[in-house]
């Protein structure tokens, strides 16, 4: 019996981040610099007990390739187009002031001619994970800095995708070398890109209008739709993390998701604390750590510093109020932790040494630090700071309007019930947002085209994000499963007005206890109803006559509106692939068990 | 090297994902799938590492199998499945322990008995993944067959882990197993003293990072299986200690079970479609071995189930259908032959038998229930008219009725109703089909049949002829129709989940269709323009709920067993 976590070197990894992680956590660090301290300590730096061999790598290679497909399935044109123009110019012009920032203090620092080309490509400013982490915790994602920010770091990865591709190309020469590889990058990536387009127009949508229903089907396919891309980048010589990537926006653009975000989001968690323990692991030594340890410190502080400023004046120029601008630099004032990462290739290719790596990494853990506390506060630094910023103030500056739902609607679950209540819900609230984790239901929706809906499990936090849970003035779930109610509960807004369902009565109990306003429980009510009309039968025959033809009327009228919409709906799907929804109750989430 | 790997799992998961896809469009199990997947991608994935990986598979499938394990269930469980599951391990394990023996016999394996072990093992679990797909609408229904059906398939799945437990020493002697149980038993322990202490100090310490929840669990995961290697007993065992330790309650346990259930299905792909690969092509031995392998799990393990369960009182049709979904190789089967494969204590074609058996047996599984209607009424039925006439009449109890009304179904609903019958002392007869309500109806019931509402007997002893109401409980298609072919001028309610379905019930001549859905949305419009226009007050709603729940209880609603 070969032994597969006493002596695997990655089992070790993970239960030493654990441990790390949970004490970084009590001092409110991310966990990201929890896995690359690990790696440090495991790696020759302190006890060497761990090498980034075998299995460890490949972790750490689906690691990076789960997290860029992870970044891609992100990429919704559709998020970001309201202020897409505005956030290009603020990239590009960052990308480019920043990198000449970086190299003018490599060069002042004194490092060797190859080494500042690295340096200054690597230490793009912005690390998605910590930023999109954070400020998703300070539920300040969907705030305007907070979407600016997001569609900053997503034209930066593009440009980072390219850098990394670069990278890890074998030869580099000369200039012509370089501008002839960048071609065949391009080449390859835009031969990639259309082909993923192209697929996510014409392939994806109906593919997986078939599968989502069946939630394993939906991620064994949705993985493999990854590696075939991982699989054709291998072969086209590109870096197979390319792949990943266009993998994901060819995702991203379905509707399913959001969806599909949870189900990979645990996946690359797992793995991508095996590839930054790698990073640590990487660093020869401390000697290496710490080679160029003031350096690190000056180059630390002048480029948060200088990066901040860059950034506050490019969304500035865009024409975003103070605060917004303020706020959104300040998020992006951390090295990415791509730095590490075309530093750990850079080092494979022979570029630097592993003291440079040191260097990065030294930077990368100093400004992730500190950045933490900086966004985790950034609301009270802007107080103290405002009057000394308002002389940026000009009155032409607005904000672009950016839409959110906000004391809104939701129903959780498509079905007859909440179908019934869905116009009155408009009439009251304005705004109905259904969660629905049925294609069929999704496509009524749609096809109807009066309400909004999010199609996802409502067990999934970005599913209950994106309706805006905490917002929501009118909550209806119409799910039976006490987990999610109770779920359901602890999230929204203390004032909402919370409708749930329960089959048991201990379950309403415990809901009410936890806030619900009503309980609905379908199968007591069927039986005080048909027992009521049990009764009518055996006393009063013509009352019971009347009731049933009333009834009757009522469902047939139900019936026929449905029948109507299905009409309605059918003009434009193909019928033959709805067929085989499996019946799989109508509650927002499937059961597991 | 790494990228290799990539490649290697590139070649899994594509292949695995094409075959899902076909796995989907017929609506089977996407198991069998993937294993066939490993069948045609072979010999590309056969690193040592991807065979490490489909390890961490067996582990996260067994992790995520004891994680949900509602040990509140297991009194349910062992009252449905104790004498068919007994029954199975008395008759049928030998049986296939013996035909196992004349294999290894026949072919010359180096350990004949363990082999048969292997081959009986095989044989008497059966599937609770796949079955999990095939029976998803019965048990979600609340159908009696779908419940008997996946309590044995837990019964099975705990029998798996003892066995393994077992398994897992090289050489077996009493010593050794008495070593081996003893160490379970202590990991088992130690996962409960994690789950009452250990675990809530990590949600504590995690603060609200889901993330490192996830992680720390899968941390508990690696020290449990450590330790199960360390004192030699197979990682199952430290795998299902672990997820012992994991709580699944509490507001962290959905983000926790999402992301333990997506890591598990990344695994479990990789475990399947190596499974699969590690089978090389079929010699006449190994087919030889399968056929009679899955023979034996097609015909007869239904058939005993069949015995068992009508023995125990069902009645033919449930019985039959509950072991007809019994009737697939279990994924721990699959467990224990690749364990065996790495201790090489099982011969190839043994292995590559049960490898080519369970993924036979899993799809046609699902081909037989397409035909089990048919064959239903065909074989069975006819076998067992005689016998269920005379049970139905042990069983029951009706007295000279006439101008009575007949409740389908003895759940809250019939209950409810039967107390207004009761009430305006009119008479009635409950038809009820699950035998273990049976006590029950003897006691509250002054007349009741029990018997499949799906046989004419049973309507005849119900004296139906003679009624004047006939009000069905059971949202069930089948019962529905039965209802309103029956020969009887009485009127029908009915019950069922949707408008459509409804209307057409009533175009069929239902009297009156009641839909639970239709009557929570009227409810729920009314309350909510209650609330809205200050007629009510959510205290007072809250508080007259719990004054009826109040009123249920008195009833005893709660006490009993709460079925729809």
């Amino acid at each position: 019996m070969s032994e597969i976590a006493l002596a695997a070197d990655f089992a070790i990894i993970v239960v030493v981040a654990t441990v790390i992680g949970l004490i970084a956590r009590q001092t409110g660090q991310p966990t990201i610099i929890a896995y690359i301290l690990t790696g440090i300590l495991l790696g020759p730096v302190a006890f060497d007990i761990v090498t980034d061999e075998g299995l460890v790598e490949l972790m750490a290679d689906l690691g990076f390739a789960f997290l860029l497909f992870l970044l891609g399935l992100k990429m919704r044109f559709d998020d970001i187009r309201e202020i897409l123009p505005a956030v290009t110019n603020v990239a590009f012009g960052q990308t480019v002031l920043q990198t000449a920032l970086a190299f003018l203090v490599a060069w002042a620092l004194g490092f060797g001619t190859v080494e500042i080309l690295v340096i200054a490509l690597a230490t793009v400013f912005g690390a998605t994970p910590i930023i999109v982490k954070i400020l998703t915790d300070k539920d300040e994602i969907t705030s305007l800095p907070g979407k600016i920010d997001v569609g900053v770091l997503i034209v930066q990865d593009i440009y980072l995708v390219i850098v990394l591709a670069l990278f890890a190309t074998d030869e580099l020469g000369g200039a012509a070398d370089i501008a002839s590889t960048l071609g065949v990058i391009l080449l390859m990536m835009s031969f990639i890109g259309i082909f993923s387009l192209l697929s996510s127009r014409y392939v994806l949508p109906g593919l997986f209008r078939r599968i989502a229903d069946n939630k394993d089907v939906f991620l064994i396919v949705a993985i493999a739709w990854a590696f075939l891309f991982v699989a054709i980048a291998e072969g086209a010589d590109l870096d197979p993390k390319v792949g990943a990537f266009l993998a994901g926006i060819s995702i991203a653009q379905l509707p399913y998701s959001k969806e599909l975000e949870d189900r990979i989001t645990p996946i690359t968690d797992f793995f991508i604390l095996v590839f930054f323990a790698t990073i640590g692991l990487q660093i020869d030594g401390l000697s290496s750590l710490l080679a160029y340890w003031w350096q690190a410190i000056v180059a630390s502080i002048i480029l948060m510093v200088g990066n901040f400023w860059i950034m506050f004046y490019l969304i500035d120029r865009e024409g975003f109020d103070v605060e917004t601008s303020f706020l959104g630099s300040l998020n992006m004032v951390q090295v990415s932790e791509f730095s590490l990462i075309v530093g750990a290739l850079a080092i494979d290719q022979g570029y630097i040494g592993p003291d440079v790596l040191g260097y990065l990494s030294l930077m990368a853990l100093l400004t992730m630090s500190v950045s933490t506390y900086l966004i985790a506060y950034n609301h009270a630094i802007y107080e103290r700071l405002e009057p000394w910023f308002s002389r940026f103030d000009s009155a032409e500056e607005t904000d672009a309007d950016i839409s959110t739902y906000d004391d809104h609607a939701i129903a959780i679950g498509y079905d007859e019930i909440t179908e019934q209540a869905l116009s009155l819900l408009e009439d009251r609230y304005g705004e109905v947002v259904v969660i629905d984790r049925q294609t069929d239901h999704i496509e009524k929706l749609e096809a109807e085209d009066r309400y909004e809906f999010v199609f996802g499990d409502f067990r999934h936090t970005e599913v209950r994000k994106e309706a805006n849970l905490k917002g929501a003035a009118f909550v209806l779930s119409s799910s039976v499963e006490r987990e999610v109610n109770e779920a359901l509960l602890a999230e929204v807004a203390d004032d909402a007005t919370v409708f749930v369902e329960a089959e048991r009565i201990g379950d309403a109990r415990a809901l009410y206890d936890r806030g619900a306003t009503y309980v609905i429980m379908t199968s007591h009510l069927a039986a005080e109803k048909l027992s009521e009309y049990v009764e009518l039968y055996v006393t009063d025959r013509n009352a019971f006559d009347d009731a049933v033809a009333r009834d009757v009327e009522r469902v047939r009228g139900r019936h026929r509106r449905s029948a109507d919409r299905l009409e309605a709906r059918s003009t434009r799907i193909d019928p033959a692939s709805t067929a085989d929804s499996d019946a799989d109750g109508t509650s927002g989430g499937e059961s597991d068990g | 090297m790494a990228e290799e790997l990539v490649i290697a799992l590139a070649v899994v998961f594509v292949t695995a994902g094409v075959l899902s896809l076909l796995a989907n469009q017929f609506g089977l199990s996407p198991i069998p799938f993937y294993i066939i997947a490993g069948l045609i991608a072979g010999r590309f994935v056969t690193e040592a590492e991807i065979v490490v990986l489909a390890q961490w598979g067996i582990a996260f499938l067994v992790f995520a199998f004891a994680i949900r394990i509602d040990f509140g269930d297991v009194e349910t469980v062992l009252r449905d499945a104790e004498v068919a599951a007994v029954t199975q391990l008395v008759v049928v394990a030998p049986i296939a322990f013996g035909v196992g023996y004349l294999f290894g016999d026949l072919f010359g394996f180096a350990d004949p008995v363990r082999n048969a072990v292997y081959f009986g093992a095989a044989v008497v679990l059966s599937s609770s993944l796949v079955g999990g797909v095939l029976l998803g609408t019965e048990i979600r229904q609340n159908l009696v067959h779908g419940r008997l059906a996946s309590s044995i398939h837990f019964f099975d799945d705990l029998v798996a882990i003892a066995l393994l437990l077992v398994l897992s020493t090289e050489v077996v002697t009493a010593d050794a197993i008495a070593a081996q149980i003893g160490y379970g038993v202590v990991l088992v322990v130690a996962g409960l003293g994690v789950y009452r202490h250990g675990f809530p100090l990590l949600v504590r310490l995690a603060d609200g990072d889901s993330e490192l929840v996830l992680v720390g669990s899968i941390s508990i995961l690696i020290a449990f299986l450590a330790a199960a290697e360390y004192v030699g007993l197979s990682i199952v065992v430290g795998a299902f200690a672990a997820g012992v330790a994991i709580r699944s309650d509490g507001t962290q346990a959905l983000e926790v079970q999402n992301g333990i259930s997506s890591i598990t299905d990344f695994f479990t792909a990789i475990f399947f479609v190596t499974v699969g690969a590690l089978v090389a092509f079929p010699s006449l031995e190994v087919l030889a071995i399968a056929g009679a392998l899955s023979a034996l799990v097609l015909f007869v393990n239904p058939l005993v189930h069949l015995l068992s369960f009508v023995y125990e009182g069902y009645d033919a049709r449930t019985a039959f259908l509950a072991g007809s979904s019994l009737n697939q190789v279990s994924e721990f089967a699959l467990i224990i032959a690749i364990q065996a494969l790495l201790m090489g204590t099982i011969a190839d074609p043994m292995f590559d038998a049960i490898i080519l058996a369970a993924a036979v047996t899993m799809v046609l599984t699902f081909l037989a229930r397409r035909t089990e209607d048919v064959v239903y009424e065909t074989v069975v039925a006819r076998l067992f008219r005689g016998q269920h006439t005379r049970k139905v009449d042990e069983r029951s109890s009706v007295d000279e009725l006439s101008e009575h009304v007949v409740v389908v179904g003895y759940g809250r609903i019939g209950r409810r109703i039967v107390e207004t019958l009761e009430e305006h002392d009119t008479p009635y007869v409950v038809v009820e089909n699950d035998p273990v309500l049976w006590t029950e109806l003897d006691a509250e019931c002054r007349n009741y049949v029990l018997g499949d509402a799906l046989a004419a007997y049973t309507w005849e002893k119900a004296r139906v002829g003679d009624a004047r109401l006939v009000c069905s409980t059971v949202d069930h298609r089948p019962v529905s129709e039965m209802v309103l072919d029956l020969e009887t001028d009485a009127d029908v309610m009915l019950r069922s989940s949707s408008a459509e379905d409804a209307s057409e019930l009533l175009d069929a001549g239902a009297t009156h269709v009641a839909v639970p859905d239709v009557l929570a949305g009227e409810q729920l419009i009314a309350t909510v323009e209650d609330l809205a226009a200050g007629e009510t007050e959510p205290a007072e709603l809250e508080r007259a709920q719990r004054d009826y729940f109040r009123t249920l209880e008195r009833y005893g609603f709660t006490t009993r067993d709460e079925r729809v």
